[in-house]
C-alpha cells in the first residue's frame, strides 16, 4: 500500500538519481561530451618529434571522442612565466604538463583538481610510478598529478678522449675531477670539463645532484629547513669551486647559457659534461643529415664515442635532480571529466610508448606498464639503456623530503648557483658562500610559513 | 541685460559639457593605463602577494627587506653603472656622428637612415648578436676568430667571464643599439641653429672648437637634455639585452633592476617584492624629471 504512494518528488528524484548514475564515469573512462573543446599545455623541448608526437595523441583522443584539443607550447624559458600569466589572469588551461616543482606550487595555489580517486583509477590501468617519482605529484597527502615520464640528466664523456689518455669512465664527482685534471691541455683549448653554474637546469640541475649525491639537503625528510653548514656542503662547495680553480674548464664556462654545454660538448672542445639525451639526439640527426659516405662514417664514430653515463655520485650514493613530468587538470576547466580522459589516454602504455618512440631516449616512461612495454627501445644501445634507467637515481627538489612551494622557489632564486659563483667571480671563501647560501634558504622557508 | 547674460551661461555651460564629453576618452585612457596600474604596483609593493594567493597587506616589509638585501645593493650598483656608462657614451658618440653628418653635403640623408637601422632592429637580434662578438666558442665569436686570425691572439679571450667584462659588454651593446637615436636628434638641433651665427663667429675669429663650446653645445641644450632623460629611462629599465646577453651574471654581476625584479616576480612567484623592486626606481626617475622640467621651464621664461 505505502508503495502505491509514492510521490512525484520521489519519482523525480529517483529519475535524477538514475541519471546520475549512469553519468558516472565507468572506472578508466571518464565521460567526454561531443564537441568538447580542451586548452592543453605542454613543454617544447629541443627533441622537435616529441613535441609533434604529444600533439599528435593529443589528437587521436579528439577523434576518438569527437571532441577538439588546442596544444599550446610552453618552454623551458617560459614554463614559468606563461603558468604565472595564466593564473594571476584565471586563464589557465584544462591540461597542463607539470614540471617537477610544480604540482606542489600550483596545488598549493589552489590551481589543480585533486585527482586522488583518478589516480587510482591510472595506477590500475597503468600501473603505479616508483616510489622516488611519485611523491612529485603529491602534496599534502593528496595526488594532484598523473606521473608521466622522467627527463634525465646524464654524464656525457668522450670515450675515445678517455682511452687515449688512459682513464677508466668516472663514476663519481671526485672520479670526472680526476678525468679532467688528465684530459685537459689548454694549449689546444681543450677542457677536461663542462660545468656551468648558470640559471637554467644544467646549472641548478647539476648542483643538486652534487649536493644530494653529498648527502646534502636543505630540507629533512618531513620538507622543513635544514642548515646547510656542514662539512659535507664543504665538500660539495670545493668540488664545484675547484673546477674552476684548477682551470679544468673553458674560461667562459659561466657564461654558458642553455645550449652552451651541448656546444661544447658536440664541438669537442671539453671531454665531460651533464646534459641530457638531447645531445645524442642533435648527434644522431647529424648522422642523419650527412652529405656522404666519409662524412656519415665520420660522425657514426663521433655518436658511438660520445657515451652517456649515469650521472656522477658521490660519497652518499647517485641522486639525480631531474624533470619529471606529469599531467594535472587546472580547476578553471569547464570540463575536468574530458580533461581527466585526454589525461588518462596520453598516459596509457601504447600511447606513451608511441611518443616515447620519437624522443631519442630523452621521455623515460615512469608508470609500470609503459616502462615493462619500453624495455626494447631502450636496450637500443649502451647509451639508451642508460637512458632507460633515468627514475631509478631521481631526486626530486628537496630532497630528502618532498617537494614544497619553498624547496621549489630556493631552485627559482639561483641560490643554488649563484653561491659557487660568489666564490670563482667575487672570491669569496667557501664557508662564506654557504653561511650566505644557507641565509638566504632559511629566509625563503621562515617567509612561506605564514 | 539679464537674458543676454543667462544665454551666455548656457551657452558656456553647454560648451564646457561638450569640452568634457571630449576629454572623457583621455581621462579614461589615462587613469585606465596609467593612475590605475601605477596605483595597483604601489599597492602591491605594500603586499606580501604571492602567485596564486589572495594579497596581504605588510606595510613597508617589502622595502625593508630589500634594504637589506645584499643582492639588491648590487643590482642597484649594477644598474647606475650600466646606466650612466651607456648614456654617457651615447651622448658623446651621438654628438660625434651629428658634427659628421652635419658638414657633410652629400650622402646626408642616405648616412642618417644607415645610422638609424641599429635604433630600428629588434633589441633581442642586436642583444644575440654582440653576444657572438663577445663569444669565445673557438672558431666562432667574431671578436676572437678575428684577433686570432690576425694572430694578436694565440687563445681565445672569455670576454663576458668576469664581471667588468660582462658589464662592458651589456654596455657596448646597449650604447650601440641607442646612440643613432642620439646623434639623429642631435643632428635635427644643430640643423635648426642659425647659420649665421656661425658665420658671425667665424668673422671674429673664433676657431671651431670655440664655435663647438659657444654655439653648437648651447644651441643643442634642449635636445641634449630631453634625449638624456629619455634615455636614462629606457636604459635604467633595459631588459632584453641583459637578459638575453648574460641572464644577470656570471654571479650577479650584471643582474640589474629588471631582471632583478623578473625573477623574484616570476621565478620565485613573489609580486609582492618584485614590483618593489621595481618602484624602487622610480623616485630616481621622478626627482630627474622634475629637476630637468624646472630647469627647462625656468629656461623659457
Amino acid at each position: 500500500m505505502s508503495q502505491r504512494h509514492v510521490s512525484r518528488r520521489t519519482v523525480l528524484a529517483g529519475a535524477l538519481g538514475a541519471t546520475a548514475a549512469l553519468s558516472v564515469p565507468r572506472m578508466g573512462f571518464p565521460a567526454v561530451k561531443k564537441g568538447t573543446a580542451l586548452r592543453m599545455w605542454i613543454l617544447k623541448t629541443y627533441v622537435e618529434p616529441t613535441n609533434k608526437a604529444i600533439e599528435a595523441s593529443a589528437q587521436r583522443w579528439a577523434q576518438k571522442h569527437g571532441a577538439s584539443v588546442t596544444v599550446e607550447y610552453f618552454t623551458f624559458e617560459d614554463m614559468q612565466t606563461k603558468y604565472v600569466a595564466a593564473i594571476e589572469s584565471k586563464s589557465t588551461p584544462d591540461v597542463g604538463q607539470l614540471e617537477t616543482g610544480a604540482p606542489a606550487r600550483f596545488a598549493g595555489m589552489g590551481q589543480l583538481l585533486d585527482l586522488s580517486s583518478f589516480s587510482k583509477e591510472i595506477d590500475s590501468q597503468a600501473g603505479k610510478a616508483p616510489a622516488n617519482v611519485a611523491p612529485v605529484t603529491m602534496l599534502d597527502g593528496k595526488v594532484y598529478s598523473i606521473p608521466w615520464y622522467v627527463m634525465g640528466a646524464f654524464w656525457y664523456v668522450w670515450r675515445d678522449v678517455l682511452d687515449k689518455a688512459k682513464v677508466k669512465m668516472p663514476s663519481t664527482f671526485a672520479e670526472a675531477k680526476e678525468v679532467a685534471q688528465a684530459v685537459t691541455r689548454p694549449k689546444d683549448n681543450f677542457y677536461g670539463m663542462g660545468q656551468s653554474w648558470n640559471r637554467t637546469a644544467d646549472g641548478y640541475g647539476v648542483m643538486q645532484s652534487l649536493m644530494y649525491s653529498y648527502g646534502v639537503g636543505w630540507a629533512d625528510k618531513s620538507g622543513k629547513y635544514k642548515s646547510i653548514k656542514t662539512k659535507e656542503m664543504q665538500a660539495v662547495m670545493k668540488w664545484a669551486t675547484d673546477i674552476y680553480k684548477d682551470n679544468l674548464q673553458p674560461a667562459d664556462t659561466l657564461t654558458w647559457t642553455g645550449s652552451g654545454n651541448n656546444e661544447n660538448f658536440i664541438a669537442k672542445n671539453v671531454a665531460q659534461t651533464s646534459n641530457g639525451p638531447s645531445i645524442t639526439f642533435a648527434m644522431e640527426n647529424a648522422v642523419a643529415k650527412a652529405t656522404d659516405a666519409k662524412d656519415k662514417k665520420m660522425k657514426e664514430e663521433a655518436l658511438a664515442n660520445a657515451v652517456a653515463l649515469p650521472h656522477l655520485g658521490g660519497p652518499d650514493g647517485r641522486r639525480m635532480q631531474a624533470i619529471a613530468m606529469s599531467m594535472g587538470v587546472f580547476k578553471g576547466s569547464k570540463d575536468p571529466e574530458a580533461a581527466m580522459s585526454l589525461i588518462a589516454h596520453l598516459v596509457s602504455p601504447e600511447e606513451t610508448v608511441m611518443v616515447m618512440k620519437d624522443s631519442y631516449g630523452q621521455f623515460a616512461p615512469v608508470l609500470e606498464k609503459a616502462k615493462a612495454a619500453s624495455k626494447d627501445y631502450f636496450n637500443k644501445n649502451e647509451n639508451y639503456r642508460t637512458f632507460g634507467r633515468a627514475a631509478e637515481w631521481f631526486a626530486p627538489t628537496g630532497w630528502p623530503g618532498p617537494v614544497t612551494a619553498a624547496a621549489a622557489e630556493v631552485q627559482a632564486s639561483n641560490v643554488l648557483t649563484d653561491a659557487p659563483a660568489k666564490v670563482i667571480v667575487d672570491k669569496w671563501s667557501v664557508d662564506q658562500a654557504i653561511e650566505w647560501e644557507d641565509k638566504k634558504i632559511k629566509e625563503i622557508y621562515d617567509t612561506l610559513k605564514g | 541685460m539679464s537674458a543676454r547674460t543667462g544665454w551666455s551661461l548656457g551657452a558656456r555651460g553647454r560648451e564646457t559639457g561638450t569640452a568634457l564629453l571630449f576629454l572623457l576618452p583621455l581621462f579614461v585612457l589615462v587613469v585606465g593605463l596609467i593612475f590605475y596600474p601605477f596605483y595597483r604596483a604601489i599597492w602591491l609593493s605594500l603586499t606580501d602577494k604571492l602567485v596564486g594567493y589572495p594579497e596581504r597587506f605588510v606595510g613597508l616589509r617589502n622595502y625593508e627587506y630589500l634594504a637589506q638585501d645584499d643582492a639588491f645593493q648590487q643590482v642597484i650598483w649594477n644598474s647606475v653603472v650600466f646606466t650612466v656608462v651607456s648614456v654617457a657614451l651615447k651622448v658623446v658618440t651621438g654628438l660625434a656622428m651629428a658634427l659628421v653628418l652635419n658638414n657633410l653635403i652629400r650622402a646626408r640623408n642616405f648616412l642618417r637612415g644607415l645610422f638609424l637601422l641599429p635604433w630600428i632592429t629588434s633589441t633581442v637580434i642586436i642583444a644575440l648578436t654582440w653576444r657572438w662578438m663577445f663569444d669565445s666558442f673557438p672558431g666562432r665569436g667574431f671578436l676572437n676568430s678575428f684577433l686570432l686570425d690576425l694572430g694578436l691572439l694565440s687563445q681565445p679571450i672569455a670576454f663576458m667571464a668576469t664581471p667588468a667584462g660582462a658589464m662592458a659588454a651589456v654596455v657596448i651593446a646597449n650604447w650601440w643599439r641607442a646612440f643613432p637615436f642620439f646623434g639623429v636628434s642631435f643632428l635635427a638641433g644643430m640643423v635648426s641653429i642659425p647659420r649665421e651665427l656661425y658665420e658671425a663667429a667665424a668673422v671674429d675669429g673664433a676657431g671651431a672648437s670655440r664655435r663647438f663650446w659657444h654655439i653648437t653645445l648651447p644651441g643643442l641644450k634642449h635636445v641634449i637634455i630631453v634625449t638624456t632623460l629619455l634615455s636614462f629611462i629606457l636604459t635604467i629599465n633595459d631588459f632584453n639585452i641583459i637578459y638575453v646577453m648574460t641572464r644577470g651574471g656570471p654571479g650577479t654581476a650584471t643582474q640589474v633592476f629588471a631582471t632583478y625584479s623578473y625573477q623574484v616576480a616570476f621565478g620565485q612567484l613573489r609580486w609582492g617584492r618584485g614590483v618593489t623592486i621595481s618602484i624602487f626606481v622610480v623616485p630616481i626617475l621622478v626627482v630627474g624629471i622634475i629637476l630637468i622640467s624646472r630647469y627647462l621651464l625656468r629656461d623659457r621664461r
